[in-house]
């Protein structure tokens, strides 16, 4: 078998067992990796709570892993998690994916719960559990380097130890598997760290057709200006979208109460290369490189950590965005939830923090103590707590990212279609509303939105499974990406195929999530974004969203789904059909 | 969405890239709807459900040219390879039906095609192609076949000629008939140097609309700019010429503002255009037979194969230097800058025209017209010797 290894590596952190098992073929090419083959492995266990010890936390790297397929050296991981409820996938890059294969296994499913803290180290092919007592309460960058020397990292921080709801799982080069807090459940099992050193070669079924295909994503990269335009996100990063967003007036700021910053020219792409004049620091083989650090290797924030820590709690410097960033990342926090629940907070108080009150309050949610005890559950929990639920910004629980969607209706319908809660990723319509790629939309419309957002959820948890980064998609396409499939695994796929694969992991996603209650009434946006305008000016109005146009396409969305008036699924045995 | 279907069916006409009374768009939300010719539209919609698609065209091209690339292939070749740039970077290949090989309902083949491809060229139908996310989307890629397979059609020609029966009395009848004569005459533009931004805007605007109109390119393939002290005005990636109101990016020359993320993949070439020669105003598009005779090369026993990017040499066409390089960052922002200068035009390998005007648009959409004649005139005497 070329592309995929067929092997699944379970470990039982309660009983300390580890065992490879095979994969069968056609679930492998039925729902490639990734995204979709951890989606359908939670098959059996998706009504577990999200802290259930036999909840799977579940790593799973793709075909074209370990390849030099452009931006595909990533993993997604995949369990329920216990912010949203929901299904819940994040992937990530760096070498650590790469390595994991190298050790022979698609997927690594961990289970159980550990009697005390351990790191799982996988060392070809044998996996061990190592005591980690002494590693537990240790920052990030701490542990990455004293377990470095055994392989590539994936860590919690302090939040994961403590069950912060919006904890992340950390990479040793600093990527992070954000949002959900499957940092949190990887602390509920009490480990904290997993180390990997495979050395296997994945080999190509077709290295001439292979390279072809290469030659033609690399001429789409060539090709496109968010990419590698002189403007773009290879010279800036994704802080490159920062000006842009600032022009359109769709930057979320004081909590979303408007949506121009009159500081974000402070934290925008140039200023950040003139203060820190930042080296390229990206993933893995990544040909991109959008990430970016200083000289001195510290990381820099990317667009959304820029804009929420900035405009969204209205401070407009720089060193102390950065600084934001860096403990986020130290602590294991998501950077987005974190800024978003104080900017939650600091709307209820009548006070957003000052810079010189964040990084306490960062150190509080992550070790839950002060007020960081109550915004260590996000911002839906904390706003009930607080008696003023309609502050949290968030969708199924999930805070809404740096695009107000006042400015991008598809991009609102998304945030609420989105099997995993508001996230900008699932459909990226501002691809379209905003970077014109692959044609520009109307902003403003939600006319055809509801077509194009379902297939663009479809695309996009193809590329989830393949894995690729979706920032590869703002040049190339299905097309290519089909190609180089096909050249390393010898299964013809074809775009449309991979989005028929992609329209059944988001089914199955929907159908796991309808199953743990969630219906229309989840699949909704805030009700500032329906009553109050954002900034309008410089000749661009905008208005509060229409409420009935909202719903009108949301309706149509499940119809073109195929599911009820509820959003939910006619059909019980939707998943007993599938393979 | 049928207003959609209304403007994209009468652009096809004004462009005449397809026949007006063969031209059907379907395209589909939470219900589908088609519109247009019957027999096209039917077919339109049985390929479109089964498509995860928004749009699609099928219309019957206005030049045969397509259908003669069918019928001159080889038997067991199912693809249409051209070598020009927008083609290959965009649609790679494109796949072709012979009228043989159609079942009596052609839909389920076609969409088998169109799975894997943007566009699909039936013999005796016309040219299918899918859009993913808008009609526009459909309509463009229908566009990009047609120009295809109009370029590489000339091409072989001038290779080849003709091979079958009618190619040559349809060719006459493209050249005397068909084709217009192109010129800037009667154009009311603005002269002398743009200050005003609104000016600017306004004139850029006008300026792409006549290169659409005059028929100098279809209306999505080039881009255009203006310079204005610190700042260039450029038009959007993936915007159409004929339509840039508020599709006109203004972009530091210091780069101190990333705004123009969203400007044209060849701001860069313009850039270095603007640091290189002086111009105050950049026109670039894809004039067909220029796009033709830039690939027209007499270089024997060449060793470089990928011409298009590889060929380090300034070749001459007539008075206009003819360099290779590919779009965005790959290569033609470096070789055009250094050649443009002094005549004012180049011609970029497979790709298109770039033209310059010291002081005004006038300048520069002359330059544009007088290299697409002469690479008119020049194919049309070069065919005549084949």
């Amino acid at each position: 078998m070329h592309g995929w290894t067929g092997n699944i590596l379970r470990v039982d952190l309660t009983t300390g067992r580890a065992w490879r098992e095979d994969i069968p073929r056609e679930v492998l090419h039925a729902y490639l990796g990734g995204r979709g083959l951890g989606v359908r492995l939670l098959r059996d266990r998706h009504r577990l709570d999200p802290f259930d010890p036999d909840l799977p936390l579940i790593f799973a790297v793709g075909p074209l892993c370990g390849t030099p397929a452009p931006t595909a050296a990533r993993l997604t991981v995949v369990s329920r998690s216990p912010l949203t409820g929901t299904v819940y996938d994040c992937s990530a890059g760096g070498r650590f994916p790469w390595r994991l294969k190298a050790a022979g296994v698609d997927v690594l499913s961990i289970e159980g719960e550990s009697p005390q803290p351990v790191v799982l180290a996988i060392s070809g092919e044998s996996a061990e559990l190592l005591p980690a007592c002494d590693l537990w309460g240790k920052g990030v960058h701490e542990t990455v380097a004293l377990l470095a020397g055994r392989g590539s990292v994936a860590t919690i921080g302090p939040a994961g130890e403590n069950g912060v709801l919006f904890a992340n799982i950390m990479m040793g080069e600093g990527n992070s598997v954000g949002r959900g807090g499957l940092g949190a459940v990887m602390g509920k099992k009490r480990l904290k760290a997993v180390v990997v050193n495979g050395d296997r070669p994945v080999t190509l079924l077709d290295r001439k057709r292979f390279d072809h295909a290469r030659q033609d994503v690399m001429r789409l990269f060539r090709a496109s200006p968010v990419i590698f335009g002189e403007l773009g996100i290879a010279e800036y990063g994704t802080p490159a979208l920062v000006d842009l967003m600032r022009q359109r007036r769709m930057a979320p700021t004081e909590n979303f109460r408007r949506t121009v910053f009159d500081g974000a020219a402070n934290y925008s792409g140039p200023a950040l290369r003139r203060e820190y004049r930042p080296k390229n620091d990206g993933c893995y083989g990544c040909p991109i490189q959008c990430k970016k650090s200083t000289p001195q290797g510290e990381h820099l924030p990317e667009y959304e950590t820029v804009s929420h820590f900035g405009a969204l709690n209205g401070i407009a410097s720089l060193a102390a965005i950065v600084r934001s960033n860096t403990l986020c990342n130290e602590l294991g926090l998501d950077t987005i939830s974190a800024a978003a629940t104080i900017s939650a907070w600091g709307e209820w108080r009548g006070r957003f923090p000052t810079a010189d009150e964040v990084p306490a309050l960062l150190a509080d949610i992550a070790c839950r103590r002060r007020d960081g005890e109550l915004l260590s559950l996000g911002s839906r929990r904390a706003a009930a707590a607080l008696g003023r639920p309609e502050l949290s910004m968030s969708v199924k629980s999930l805070e809404l990212p740096a695009y107000d969607p006042r400015g991008a209706y598809g991009m609102a319908l998304a945030y609420c279609t989105s099997n995993r809660g508001g996230c900008h990723l699932r459909a990226y319509p501002i691809s379209h509303e905003i970077l014109r790629k692959p044609v520009a939309t109307d902003r403003f419309s939600f006319s055809g939105k509801a077509r194009i957002i379902k297939i663009a959820e479809d695309t996009n948890a193809a590329v989830d499974s393949l894995v690729a980064c979706k920032f590869s998609f703002f040049g190339a396409t299905l097309e290519e990406y089909a190609e180089l499939l096909a050249a390393t695994t010898g299964m013809e796929y074809t775009p449309q195929g991979l989005k028929e694969v992609g329209e059944r992991i988001c089914l199955t996603e929907r159908f796991y999530n309808c199953a743990n209650g969630f219906t229309v009434q989840d699949d909704l946006l805030p009700e500032r974004f329906f009553s109050e305008p954002g900034s309008s000016g410089e000749g661009i109005e905008i208005p509060p969203i229409d409420r009935a146009r909202f719903d009108e396409e949301l309706q149509k969305y499940y119809r073109i789904r195929g599911l009820t008036a509820e959003g939910v699924f006619a059909d019980a045995d939707f998943l007993v059909r599938q393979p | 969405m049928r207003d959609q279907i209304a403007k994209y069916t009468a652009k096809l006409i004004a462009d005449r890239a397809a026949r007006p009374d063969g031209i059907a768009f379907a395209a589909q939300d939470d219900r589908l709807i088609a519109d247009g010719n019957p027999e096209l539209a039917r077919l339109a919609e049985g390929v479109l459900s089964q498509l995860s698609c928004l749009g699609l065209v099928a219309a019957c091209p206005a030049l045969p040219f397509a259908d003669f690339l069918v019928a001159r292939a080889k038997p067991g070749e199912s693809t249409i390879v051209p070598r020009d740039t927008e083609t290959r970077t965009f649609l790679h290949d494109i796949p072709f039906l012979r009228r043989t090989e159609l079942d009596s309902d052609p839909a389920p083949q076609i969409a088998r095609f169109l799975a894997n491809r943007k566009g699909v060229v039936v013999e005796g139908v016309g040219i299918v192609a899918s859009g993913a996310v808008t009609v526009e989307q459909a309509f463009i890629n229908y566009c990009s076949v047609f120009h295809a397979t109009f370029v590489k059609y000339l091409r072989d020609l001038l290779h080849e000629g003709y091979l079958i029966h009618g190619e040559a009395e349809a060719v006459r009848e493209f050249r005397d008939q068909w084709l217009r004569p192109l010129s800037a005459e009667g154009l009311v533009s603005r002269h002398g140097s743009l200050v005003e931004p609104a000016e600017i805007l306004a004139e850029i605007e006008t300026v792409g609309r006549y290169t659409v109109e005059r028929g100098l390119v279809d209306s999505f393939f080039g881009n255009i700019s203006a310079r204005a002290g610190e700042l260039i005005y450029i038009s959007q990636t993936a915007a159409s010429l004929d339509e840039l109101a508020g599709c006109i990016d203004p972009v530091p020359l210091d780069n101190s503002s990333t705004t123009g993320i969203t400007a044209s993949s060849e701001l860069l070439a313009h850039r270095r255009i603007y640091e290189a020669s002086g111009a105050a105003v950049i026109l670039h598009g894809h004039p067909k037979f220029a796009v033709v005779m830039s690939m027209e090369c007499a270089e024997e026993n060449c060793p470089i194969t990928d011409c298009w990017k590889e060929c380090p040499r300034v070749r001459f066409l007539g008075d206009i230097p003819v360099v290779a390089g590919e779009i965005g960052a790959g290569g033609l922002a470096k070789r055009v800058p250094p050649v443009i200068g002094g005549p004012g035009k180049a011609l970029v390998y497979g790709h298109g025209v770039f033209t310059v005007g010291r002081a005004d648009f006038a300048e520069a959409f002359r330059a544009m017209v007088d290299v697409e004649n002469w690479c008119r005139e020049e194919y049309f005497r070069r065919l005549a010797a084949v």
